[in-house]
C-alpha cells in the first residue's frame, strides 16, 4: 500500500473547518501529480475530502458530514498566459486578484465579477457564482475552455484544452464549475480572456417604484447601447437602484451613456415628473468632462436622476460576508418584481432584505441578514420557490440554519442524472459528502 | 431484391409494430429503399442502412421511443437535418434512426425574456427570422444555418463565423427537454438563467446524442445589431493575412467575424460566383464588425489602420445588407465551389491557437508540396480554426489514400501546436478513432465514466464520439463490457 | 472532373447524380419537405433513390417520391454545387412512364389529362359545360353535396380552381402590328390554360407589346409547346408537340419567342433537351436549340426592351407571387418587380417564403390533390397576411390555384397576371377593372 502524497499531511485546527466540521487532516500539495497521489492515498483510506482555496467559502453550500481530508490548493499557483492568443491556464490555487493583475499587464481580463474577496480562481469555479458584468461575456461556465481535475480516485483527468474552439469530448468542465468539489477536485482551469475595455461608464438611476423598476428594465432591453451589466440593488427600506456599465472606447462609452441617460431618463419620467422622453434628453456634458476617460472625478450632475461616473462602485459585485444568501433565478422579465416580492416577504417575517444582481439575466441575490432564524429562511425560500419557473438556492447559511435541516436546494430538475453521475465519478461518495444538492440527505425526490 | 439486400435485423423487427402504435403508421419507416435514404449525414464517406427509421413528432413519442430502446436493448441514433459533417449521425444498422425532422413548431418567441422555445427540428435560421419583428435574432450561425436544425446544433454545440465574439450553442442555450438514454423526461432550465444543481444543459450541449435526445430548445436572442460594417482587406501573402489578425486582435478589437481564404480558395469561389475579389490577392480578409455605431466607427478606423501597415493591397468596406453579401458570397461558396475546380475533396476541421496559425500554415503548404495534393485553406481566423479542403482526384488510383493521409497529418499538426481535432463538426464516427491523439487514456476513461453514468447499456448513439475496440481496434484506457454500476445492478433500466 | 457549367445535355446521369454533395441546402425550400419533413420527399432524397435505383429496378415506393416531387426547382435555386435537378427529374420521370406500371385508375386519370390539357380546342370546349353549370347555381349544390370529391378528389380540383367564366374576348388576329416605329418582331406563343382560362391574359400581352413597339405574330396553327407532358415524363409525347411548335414558329420568322406563362416558358428554353431525352435525331436537336434560344418570357423582354409607352397610375397594393417556373426555372425574379416598380403609385410587396410553391405546379394539383391543397392553403394564407388587394403572378396555374385556395379560406384577393396589370397602367384603366375578379 502506497503512502505516496499523504506525508505532508497535518491534523486539522478550529480555522480549517468546512461549514463548522472540523477536517481530520489537512494536506497541501504542490502540484497536480502530488494532488493526484494525494487523493489516491485518500482513497485507499476511504476518507472523505473536502477542498479549500482562499477559504472564503468554506461556510458555502451543504454542511458535509464529514471531512477526513481536507485539500489546501493553496501552493497550486501559477498561470500560464498567452497573450497573444487571449488565453490563460491557471492552477486553481492561484489567488484571483493575483490573475487579474497578471492579465492587466497585457490589457486583459478575465470577464467575470467575483462575489468574494480573496478567493482563489479554484473557488471561484468550485462555488460558480459571478456578479453582475455577463451580459457581454456570460458567466464562468461560458468562459472556461479546459479544466484539469483530480478524480476520487486520485486519476488526473483533463476535458477541453486551451484554444477557445473546441468541440472534441464532453464538456466536463461544465459539471465542475459550480460543483463544490463533489465530482473531483480542480487542479486547473484554461479560460478565454478578452481585451481590457479603454472606457467605462456607470449610471446609477434611482428607481422610485417597482412600475418603473420594469419600465426601465424593458426600454434598456429594447435599446441597442449594449451593457454589460444592469444591476438592480434593491436596499434594505425599499430604496432602489440600477446600476448599467457601459464598455468601450473613449468616444464610445461616451455617445452610449448620453443614450443611456435618454432611454432611462424616458422610461422614468412616466411617473412623477414632466414630459417622457422630450426631445433634449442627451445630457449637456458636463464642462470640463471633454471625453477624457481618464479623469479621475468626473460626476455629472444628475439628469432625470440619472447618475454617471467613470468609476464602478466600492465593492462592486461583492456579496455581503455575513448572513444568509439566497440564489434567487427569475424569467429576466420578472426581476423587478422578484426583487419586490422578496422584500414583502422579508417584510412579512420581519427581516431587511437586500436584492442584488443582473436584472437583465434573472440572476438576483437575497441577502438576509446575520441571526435569522433557520424558519423565516424556510418561510422565505418557500415563498420565493412557490412562484412557478424561479428557483431558490441557499449559497450560505449560518450555523443554525444547517442545523435546523432548511432544504437548501429545492426543486432540482434532473437531479436523479446528477446523481448517476456523482456515482460514476465518485462511487463512495467521500468527495465532500453533504456538500452539494447530490447527496442531499433528506430529499427523495426523484425524476418522474 | 433492394428488400432482401438490407433486411431488417429481428432485434428491430420485433419493435416495428410498437414503433407504429407510438408513431403511427407514417412515422415509421421500413421499407428498405426508403431506409437507405438516410444512410449518411452530410458527410457521406461513412454509411450505414439504418434497421428503422421514426418520425415522431411529440416528446412523448421520442420518449416512448427510447424507452422502448432501453427496455429492449435496440440502440438509437438521433438526426436533425442531416447536415452533420462528423457522420455524428451515421445510422447503425442494428438500431433505430430517430429523426426530429417533424418536430419543427416554434412554441413561441418571447421578446421580453428576450429568448425562443423551439422544438428540436426547427431550422437555425428560422428561429432568427421568427425573432426579427421583436428586433432580436439567434446568434449562433453555422453556415449551413438555413437548414440545420437546431436539435443537431445542441447536440453539436455548433458555432459559425460570429462565435468569435457571440459563442457557440452552449452559450445560448437556457432550457432544454431532454430525454435520456433510459427514457426519462426532463425539463433543464428554461427562461430563469443558472439552473440549480449541476450545469447539465452544459454538459449535454455538444454531447454528440450520446446522453439522448432534447425535445424542446430554449435559446436566449440578442438585440440585433444597430451597425455592422463587413471589411474585405486583400494580401499578397498569407503571412501578412495573419500578420493582420493578430494585430486587430493585440489591439484589443473584438470583431464578430474573422475569416481568411488563400488564393486556392479564391479562385474557387470567383468560378463558382464570381465574388469579385481584387485581382491578384493570394490572401484575403473579412473582418465584420457590429454593435453601437459608435464604437464600430472607432473600430472600423483601427482595424482598416491595422490591415494596411500589416500589408493591405486594397481594403473594402460594406455597410449595407447588398454589399455585406456580396463580400461574404465568395466566403460562403467556398466549400460548394470547391467542387468546381477539383472532382472530390475532404473538408477538414481543426483548430490551433490563433498565435501558431502562420507556422501551421506553412507546414500545410509543405505537405501539400510533398505530397502533390492541393489544400485550399477557407478559416475562422479569429479563433484558430481551420478548414483545410484537401483536394484529390477520386479517379486517380491512390489519390483518396493520399489525400486522407494529408488530412490526418494536418491534424496531427493542430494537436502539435496544443489545438483541437474539431472545431465545429465534431468528432462523431468520423474522428473518434482520432481522440487518443489528444486525450490521454485518464482523460478518455473519465468520459466514458461519464457517458455510462448516463447510458449505462450504451444504446445512445454507439461508436460515436469516443472510440471503441469494433471501431478503432485496441484503445487504451476505454472501459469494454457493462459498466460496473450495472453489472451489480445498481444502475437502473427501464 | 467534371463543371456543372456544362450543357447538361452533354453529361450523363450517373454524371449528373454525382454532382450532389448531400448537403441538405435543398431541404428548407422544397414543398414536400416542408409538408412531410421526411428525407424521400426532399431533393437531397430523390437524387439518392435516383442512384439507388439507376442501376435496379424501380420500387413502388421510390415512384411515389419521385410522383410527390412537384418539379418547382426551387431547390436548384438553393443548391450551392449547381446540381442539375430539373434534369435530373426530368429524366426520372420518363424512366418511369416507360418502365412502371402504374394502377389503372392513375393511368386512367393521367390519361384523361393529357387528352385534355395540352390542346386549347378541348380545353375551350370544356368551358361551355363548366359555364352552364356555374350559371344554373348547381355548382354550390354540388359542392356542398360533396359528390365530386367522392367521384374523383382530382375532378373536384379542377371544378374548384375554375375561376369564374366571363364572356370571352375576341380571338387575336395573326397579326397585332406595333404602335409607333417598330422596335421587335416577336412571336406570341398562347399557352393551353392561358388561353382556355385566361384568354384576357393573352389579349393584355400582345396589346402591352404593341404599345411598347412589337410586331406580334400569332401564329394560327400553334399547339401546345409540350412543357406540360414533359414535366410529367411524358417525353415523346413532350417532343411530338415541341416539333410543331418549333416548325410553327420557324416559319412565323420572328426574333425573339415571348412567353406569359411560366411553365411553358421554362420548358421551352431547354426544348433541345426535350428532344435529345426522346430520342430525336441531332438536327431536331439544333433546331431545338435555336428555338430555345428565342423564348423569353414577357417581363425579361420588356424590361430588355426599355419601356416607351406611358404609365399610368394604379393606385393599388399588390403582392408578388414568384411562379417557381420563372422564378426557380428561369431565374426571373428581377424583372417582373421591375416592372411593377415601374407603374406610378402602385405599392408592392412580397409574400413570406416566397420560395415555396403554390402547390399548383403544372397538372400536379390534378394528380396529387391534397398536397397541392394544403401547399395552397399555406400561400393563401401568406398572401392574406400581406393585406394586399391583389396578387400578381406569371403563370396561369398558380393563378388558379392561389384563387381557389383564397377563395376556399374565405378570404378572396383579385389575383391577376403582370401583363393585365401592365396593360391596365399602359391604358390608364380604372382599377375597378383589375379588382374585378
Amino acid at each position: 500500500m502506497t503512502r505516496q502524497g499523504i506525508e505532508d499531511v497535518r491534523a486539522g485546527g478550529p480555522d480549517d473547518a468546512v461549514c463548522g466540521v472540523v477536517p481530520t487532516h489537512v494536506a497541501r500539495p504542490r502540484d497536480t501529480e502530488t494532488l493526484g497521489r494525494l487523493l489516491a492515498g485518500a482513497a485507499e483510506r476511504g476518507w472523505s475530502v473536502a477542498v479549500r482555496g482562499g477559504g472564503t467559502a468554506q461556510d458555502w453550500g451543504g454542511r458535509p458530514r464529514t471531512v477526513d481530508l481536507l485539500v489546501d490548493t493553496g501552493a497550486l499557483t501559477w498561470i500560464d498566459h498567452d497573450a497573444g492568443d487571449l488565453v490563460v491556464e491557471v492552477g486553481a490555487g492561484t489567488p484571483v486578484a493575483e490573475l487579474t493583475a497578471t492579465l492587466a499587464k497585457a490589457g486583459q481580463r478575465l470577464s467575470v465579477d467575483p462575489v468574494r474577496a480573496g478567493g482563489t480562481v479554484g473557488g471561484l469555479l468550485a462555488t460558480g457564482v459571478c456578479g453582475p458584468r455577463r451580459l457581454r461575456t456570460g458567466t464562468l461556465r461560458n468562459l472556461v475552455i479546459g479544466m484539469t481535475v483530480v478524480r476520487a480516485d486520485g486519476v488526473v483527468a483533463r476535458s477541453g484544452g486551451r484554444v477557445v474552439k473546441n468541440v472534441a469530448g464532453y464538456d466536463l468542465a461544465k459539471l465542475h464549475t459550480g460543483g463544490y468539489g463533489t465530482l473531483g477536485v480542480i487542479a486547473s482551469a484554461a479560460f478565454r480572456l478578452h481585451p481590457l475595455p479603454p472606457a467605462l461608464r456607470v449610471l446609477d438611476a434611482p428607481l422610485p417604484s417597482r412600475e418603473a423598476a420594469t419600465r426601465a428594465l424593458a426600454a434598456l432591453r429594447r435599446s441597442t447601447v449594449v451593457p454589460a451589466a444592469v444591476e438592480l440593488d434593491r436596499a434594505p427600506g425599499g430604496r432602489s437602484h440600477l446600476h448599467v456599465v457601459l464598455e468601450g472606447t473613449s468616444a464610445g462609452v461616451e455617445a452610449r451613456a448620453d443614450e443611456t441617460v435618454r432611454v432611462l431618463g424616458a422610461a422614468l419620467a412616466v411617473e412623477g415628473r414632466g414630459t417622457p422622453g422630450d426631445g433634449g434628453t442627451a445630457m449637456a456634458r458636463g464642462e470640463g468632462h471633454g471625453g477624457t476617460e481618464d479623469a479621475t472625478s468626473s460626476d455629472r450632475a444628475p439628469e432625470n436622476g440619472v447618475r454617471v461616473t467613470d468609476r464602478l462602485p466600492d465593492g462592486w459585485g461583492l456579496l455581503p460576508t455575513e448572513g444568509t444568501l439566497i440564489r434567487l433565478s427569475v424569467p429576466p422579465a420578472r426581476s423587478a418584481a422578484a426583487a419586490a416580492r422578496a422584500a414583502e416577504l422579508g417584510d412579512a417575517v420581519g427581516t431587511d432584505l437586500r436584492t442584488t444582481g443582473s436584472a437583465r439575466a434573472g440572476a438576483l441575490v437575497v441577502a438576509v441578514p446575520p441571526g435569522a432564524s433557520a424558519e423565516v429562511i424556510g418561510l422565505l425560500l418557500e415563498g420565493l420557490r412557490s412562484v412557478p419557473e424561479w428557483s431558490a438556492t441557499v449559497l450560505r447559511a449560518e450555523p443554525h440554519v444547517h442545523e435546523a435541516g432548511v432544504d437548501l436546494w429545492g426543486e432540482v430538475p434532473g437531479l436523479a442524472v446528477m446523481r448517476a453521475i456523482k456515482d460514476a465519478l465518485d462511487p463512495g461518495h467521500r468527495l465532500a459528502p453533504g456538500r452539494f444538492v447530490t447527496d442531499r440527505p433528506d430529499d427523495l425526490r426523484e425524476e418522474p | 431484391m433492394t428488400e432482401t439486400a438490407h433486411p431488417i435485423p429481428a432485434a428491430v423487427a420485433a419493435l416495428v409494430p410498437r414503433l407504429r402504435r407510438i408513431c403511427g403508421g407514417d412515422g415509421v419507416l421500413t421499407d428498405a429503399s426508403r431506409r437507405r435514404v438516410y444512410e449518411s449525414d452530410g458527410l457521406t464517406r461513412h454509411r450505414a442502412v439504418p434497421g428503422v427509421v421514426v418520425l415522431p413528432t411529440t416528446a412523448e413519442q421520442v420518449t416512448a421511443v427510447v424507452r422502448l430502446c432501453a427496455e429492449t436493448g435496440v440502440p438509437f441514433v438521433p438526426r436533425g437535418a442531416g447536415t452533420g459533417l462528423s457522420a455524428g449521425a451515421l445510422p447503425h444498422p442494428e438500431g433505430v434512426l430517430l429523426s426530429t425532422s417533424r418536430m419543427r413548431r416554434i412554441i413561441e418567441v418571447d421578446p421580453d425574456n428576450e429568448c425562443a422555445v423551439v422544438e428540436p427540428g426547427v431550422a437555425n435560421l428560422d428561429v432568427s427570422r421568427a425573432a426579427a419583428p421583436y428586433g432580436l435574432y439567434y446568434a449562433p450561425d453555422p453556415s449551413s444555418q438555413q437548414v440545420c436544425s437546431v436539435g443537431g446544433n445542441v447536440a453539436e454545440n455548433s458555432g459559425g463565423a460570429h462565435c468569435l465574439k457571440y459563442g457557440f450553442t452552449v452559450d445560448h442555450v437556457r432550457g432544454l427537454d431532454v430525454v435520456t438514454p433510459q427514457g426519462a423526461l426532463l425539463r433543464l432550465g428554461g427562461k430563469a438563467p443558472d439552473a440549480p444543481g449541476h450545469d447539465l444543459i452544459g454538459a449535454f450541449v455538444g454531447s454528440e446524442g450520446t446522453l439522448g435526445i432534447a425535445t424542446r430548445i430554449t435559446v436566449g436572442l440578442t438585440r440585433l445589431p444597430e451597425r455592422t460594417v463587413t471589411l474585405l482587406s486583400a494580401f499578397t501573402s498569407m503571412d501578412a493575412g495573419g500578420r493582420a489578425v493578430s494585430a486587430i486582435i493585440a489591439a484589443g478589437v473584438l470583431p464578430s467575424a474573422i475569416e481568411m481564404m488563400d488564393a486556392l480558395a479564391i479562385e474557387a469561389a470567383e468560378a463558382a460566383v464570381a465574388c469579385d475579389y481584387p485581382a491578384g490577392a493570394a490572401c484575403v480578409l473579412i473582418v465584420e464588425l457590429d454593435g453601437p455605431a459608435v464604437e464600430v466607427e472607432a473600430e472600423l478606423a483601427e482595424v482598416v489602420r491595422l490591415c494596411a501597415s500589416a500589408g493591405a493591397f486594397e481594403t473594402r468596406t460594406a455597410a449595407d445588407a447588398d454589399e455585406r453579401a456580396r463580400i461574404w458570397k465568395g466566403r460562403k461558396s467556398a466549400f460548394a465551389a470547391v467542387g468546381r475546380i477539383s472532382p472530390a475533396y475532404i473538408v477538414q476541421d481543426g483548430v490551433v491557437p490563433r498565435t501558431a496559425l502562420p507556422e501551421v500554415l506553412r507546414r500545410i503548404t509543405e505537405l501539400s508540396a510533398e505530397s502533390g495534393i492541393r489544400v485550399a485553406n477557407v478559416f475562422h481566423a479569429g479563433d484558430g480554426n481551420l478548414h483545410p479542403l484537401v483536394l484529390f482526384d477520386d479517379a486517380e488510383p491512390g489519390a483518396a489514400e493520399r489525400a486522407e493521409e494529408v488530412s490526418g497529418a494536418i491534424l496531427d499538426l493542430c494537436v502539435e501546436h496544443g489545438g483541437s481535432i474539431t472545431g465545429e463538426h465534431g468528432v462523431g464516427v468520423d474522428k473518434a478513432c482520432k481522440m487518443p491523439r489528444m486525450y490521454s487514456p485518464d482523460d478518455l476513461e473519465t468520459f466514458d465514466l461519464f457517458r455510462r453514468a448516463l447510458d449505462p447499456r450504451g444504446i445512445a448513439n454507439p461508436d460515436k464520439l469516443l472510440p471503441t475496440p469494433r471501431l478503432c481496434g485496441e484503445v487504451p484506457g476505454v472501459r469494454r463490457g457493462a459498466h460496473p454500476l450495472v453489472e451489480s445492478g445498481e444502475a437502473e433500466q427501464f | 472532373m467534371t463543371d456543372p457549367s456544362e450543357p447538361t445535355t452533354a453529361r450523363s446521369f450517373e454524371d449528373l447524380l454525382g454532382d450532389c454533395v448531400h448537403c441538405g441546402f435543398c431541404l428548407p425550400t422544397c414543398p414536400t419537405h416542408v409538408l412531410w419533413g421526411q428525407e424521400m420527399d426532399s431533393p437531397r432524397g430523390r437524387i439518392h433513390l435516383m442512384a439507388q435505383t439507376h442501376d435496379d429496378v424501380l420500387t413502388e415506393a421510390a415512384v411515389g417520391h419521385f410522383d410527390n416531387c412537384l418539379g418547382c426547382l426551387a431547390c436548384v435555386t438553393a443548391c450551392p454545387s449547381g446540381v442539375a435537378y430539373d434534369a435530373l427529374i426530368e429524366h426520372t420521370r420518363i424512366r418511369v412512364e416507360e418502365e412502371h406500371d402504374r394502377p389503372l385508375p392513375e393511368r386512367a386519370l393521367r390519361g384523361a389529362i393529357f387528352a385534355l390539357f395540352p390542346h386549347r380546342r378541348r380545353l375551350r370546349l370544356l368551358r361551355g359545360p363548366l359555364r352552364a353549370y356555374q350559371a344554373s347555381g348547381a355548382s354550390s349544390l354540388v359542392r356542398r353535396s360533396g359528390l365530386l370529391e367522392r367521384v374523383s378528389p382530382a375532378l373536384a380540383t379542377m371544378e374548384r380552381v375554375a375561376p369564374p367564366l366571363s364572356a370571352r374576348p375576341p380571338a387575336l388576329p395573326e397579326r397585332v402590328p406595333a404602335v409607333g416605329r417598330v422596335r421587335a418582331r416577336v412571336g406570341m406563343p398562347l399557352g393551353c390554360v392561358q388561353d382556355a382560362f385566361f384568354p384576357e391574359v393573352n389579349t393584355a400581352t400582345a396589346r402591352v407589346l404593341a404599345m411598347e413597339g412589337c410586331d406580334v405574330v400569332i401564329p394560327r396553327d400553334q399547339g401546345c409547346c409540350g412543357s406540360l407532358s414533359g414535366h410529367a415524363g411524358r417525353g415523346a409525347e413532350a417532343a411530338g408537340f415541341a416539333k410543331a411548335l418549333i416548325a410553327c414558329f420557324e416559319r412565323a420568322d420572328v426574333e425573339r419567342i415571348v412567353v406569359n406563362s411560366a411553365g411553358c416558358g421554362s420548358g421551352m428554353r431547354h426544348t433541345d433537351r426535350v428532344l435529345a431525352e426522346a430520342g430525336e435525331d441531332e438536327s431536331w436537336v439544333r433546331r431545338g436549340r435555336a428555338f430555345a434560344a428565342k423564348v423569353v418570357d414577357l417581363s425579361e423582354f420588356l424590361v430588355e426592351l426599355g419601356p416607351v409607352a406611358e404609365r399610368h397610375p394604379i393606385p393599388l397594393h399588390a403582392v408578388y407571387h414568384d411562379a417557381c417556373h420563372l422564378s426557380h426555372g428561369q431565374g426571373v425574379t428581377r424583372q417582373p418587380r421591375a416592372l411593377l416598380a415601374a407603374i406610378p403609385e402602385l405599392r408592392v410587396s412580397d409574400l413570406p417564403d416566397a420560395e415555396i410553391c403554390c402547390g399548383s405546379a403544372g397538372v400536379y394539383n390534378l394528380l396529387k390533390p391534397e398536397p397541392a391543397r394544403e401547399l395552397g392553403d399555406r400561400k393563401a394564407a401568406d398572401a392574406a397576411s400581406t393585406g394586399a388587394d391583389l396578387l400578381v403572378s406569371g403563370n396561369p396555374g398558380c393563378s388558379l390555384q392561389i384563387a381557389s385556395a383564397l377563395d376556399r379560406a374565405g378570404t378572396p384577393m383579385a389575383v391577376t397576371h403582370t401583363a393585365r396589370l401592365l396593360d391596365a397602367s399602359l391604358r390608364g384603366l380604372p382599377v375597378e377593372r383589375l379588382l374585378r375578379p
